[in-house]
């Protein structure tokens, strides 16, 4: 057995704005309870953060109720390659489906909770993996009875936090009331609460993180998507691209977009732009609206689901801010929008601060001074759209 | 109401003993809505899919032209029996490793949903099989949540249960918790009848009425 080279670095995500927030990743050790009231998508969350450790040269170790371990190493050939041997198993479902295992570890018999419990910390102390999925705890819960649950639980918590691991906790409560929830949160270091609903016929994932301790991180609802291949991506099912007309919307969707379309006629958007961008782990369908006034009605189609807008002014025509202003009030209150000054590269440009003052502005309102037809300003702009989003800015 | 046609988004608990008819029952569901176009899910806990598509095939119902197209299976038998996954080649079948995941069971009625498009008609048999892997209390949580989101954002249920295994307060925690229910029974000369025991919102006719054999002009009803 080797030692892991990276047990000094944090355990990343693999996701960008996550992990930018966290200073790298998660620190060692840290128990992370991914939790939820309804079935979600969670797996595909603790999945994808064993892949990135796996990637990242470190060894995880993964407790499986649900699936054997080569259904379950099967499944994880979704993410394209990973390096099989340092990935290792807790076999739990060998025993009771009469099969002999294939493992190092496994569980001898599911009926007894003592029984799970030795075998699990008995592979933590013997292994001292970097990370740890065990999926999931409501099976526990659900079979046997809370006081002994609880123990098991803070036990298992223990021998991760002795072996140095970031533990993924995977839990669905059908059955604990609130006192108890507050008492496994309190054996957590961070709490990641999973969501998942149905809209328009698409299945629609979000996330939240929070850091238990006083003054830690906490996000606002992210939303995330699978990619066969690709992993976990922050998603944003709508973001849009608003202003007056000729401020260059069109240009900002072509330019940030890998794939753009534009439905315009003499030059001028007459439905909307729409374009699918992915920047650094984030994916977002873009649409810009027209500038006209007789399109306002498309605003009304585009305006559910919105998740951030970016305001796109001409920094050379000030007299065009007024409609700006009313485009935002058009689309509602409360959805985080950045703003773009753009043509910024064109005499008489405004500066930012000028712009944010014309425009009345609430403090602390980003503007950036873009330049759509060389692409400038405008990755940072969806970048910190983004983070307002998030709730990490 | 016609017995044989629920409301598009509706939930409905089928009950009945071991071989009175619910399989039938479901399949005459599935050739209606095969006929009216509309697109269906079965979830399977008790038979894999090569067995369901061959005994619907026997009462005269081929799954096969819209298998993957407007109809598909959630298997939630296969994984964890010694039955070899059917793997990506043949049809598309969404798997559950275990029907002690209900998680994973909730998010592949989601998923198979948004793969059909919405509305479609889910026919998930059977719930009792959930019972041997299960906690009571998580049943029923799941059961109240699977069906809010199937009626909010799917459409119709349909969940076979098995009389006479469970406890009547389970049985009554169940038929509470669904807008409808069918009851089947066997008469002393063990030919088989059901009725429509309430339908939230309907008149129904709670009178007993003849189950006739598969293939009948109305998939068994007369």
């Amino acid at each position: 057995m080797t030692a892991s080279p990276t047990l000094r670095t944090r355990a990343s995500t693999g996701i960008q704005v996550v992990d930018d927030r966290l200073h790298g990743g998660f620190p060692r050790p840290a128990t992370l309870l991914l939790f939820s009231e309804k079935p979600t998508d969670k797996r595909i969350f603790a999945e994808n953060f064993a892949i990135q450790g796996l990637r990242a040269g470190e060894r995880t170790l993964c407790v499986d109720f649900y699936r054997t371990p080569s259904l379950a190493r099967n499944d994880l050939l979704r993410f394209g390659k990973y390096p099989e041997d340092r990935l290792i198993f807790v076999d739990a479902l060998s025993s009771s489906l009469l099969v002999e295992t294939r493992e190092k570890y496994a569980i001898a018999d599911l009926d007894t909770l003592g029984e799970i419990e030795r075998a699990i910390v008995d592979a933590i102390d013997a292994e001292q993996p970097d990370r740890i999925v065990i999926d999931s705890m409501e099976f526990l819960t659900d079979r046997f009875a809370k006081a002994a649950v609880m123990e098991t639980w803070r036990r298992i918590v223990e021998a991760c936090r002795a072996a140095g691991s970031v533990a993924c906790l995977l839990f669905l409560n059908w059955t604990y009331f609130e006192r108890d929830l507050e008492a496994i949160r309190t054996m957590s270091d961070f709490v990641i609460e999973f969501q998942s609903s149905m809209r328009g016929g698409i299945v629609r994932n979000s996330m939240r993180l929070s850091e238990i301790a006083e003054g830690g991180l906490s996000t606002n609802w992210i939303p995330y998507a699978f990619k066969d291949l690709v992993g976990v991506t922050v998603y944003f099912p709508r973001i849009l691209v608003i202003g007056p007309y000729h401020a260059g919307k069109s240009t900002i969707v072509q330019s940030l977009a890998e794939r753009a379309i534009s439905v315009e006629r003499m030059g001028t958007t007459v439905a909307f732009d729409y374009g699918n961008v992915n920047l650094s782990g984030i994916e977002a369908e873009l649409f810009g609206t027209p500038g006209q006034e007789r399109f306002e009605f498309i605003f009304k189609i585009f305006a559910r689901e919105v998740s951030g807008i970016l305001l796109v002014v001409d920094a050379t025509r000030p007299e065009d801010f007024p409609r700006a202003k009313h485009m935002l009030e058009l689309v509602g209150p409360r959805i985080p929008y950045v703003v773009l000054g753009n043509k910024s590269d064109l005499p008489g440009a405004l500066d930012p601060d000028v712009i944010a003052r014309k425009l009345e502005l609430p403090e602390g309102t980003p503007v950036l001074a873009t330049v759509a037809t060389d692409g400038r300003g405008l990755k940072e702009g969806l970048r910190v759209l983004s983070e307002m989003i998030i709730g990490v800015r | 109401m016609d017995p044989t046609r629920f409301p598009a988004d509706y939930s409905v608990l089928l009950s009945g003993p071991p071989g009175v008819g619910k399989f039938e029952f479901i399949v005459s569901q599935l050739r209606e809505a095969k006929r009216a176009g509309e697109r269906t899910v079965f979830v399977t806990l008790d038979l894999p899919p090569r067995e369901i598509r061959a005994r619907a095939n026997n009462l005269g119902v081929d799954l096969e032209p819209i298998e993957g197209r407007t109809f598909v299976f959630v298997d939630c038998y296969s994984a964890t029996s010694a039955e070899r996954l059917e793997t990506a080649s043949e049809k598309r079948v969404y798997t559950v490793s275990s029907f002690s995941n209900l998680e994973g069971i909730g998010m592949a009625l989601s998923k198979a949903s948004q793969e059909l498009g919405t509305p479609v008609r889910i026919f998930f048999y059977t719930v009792s099989s959930l019972y041997l892997h299960n906690s009571a209390a998580a049943i029923a949580k799941f059961f109240q949540i699977v069906t809010g989101r199937v009626k909010a954002n799917m459409g119709f249920i349909l969940y076979a249960v098995q009389d006479g295994v469970h406890d009547p307060m389970t049985m009554n925690l169940l038929r509470s918790l669904v807008d409808g229910v069918v009851e089947m029974r066997f008469t002393d000369s063990l030919d088989r009848e059901y009725r429509l025991h309430h339908m939230r919102g309907f008149r129904a006719d709670p009178s007993w009425r003849p189950f006739v054999e598969m293939p009948g002009p109305a998939g068994g009803l007369p």
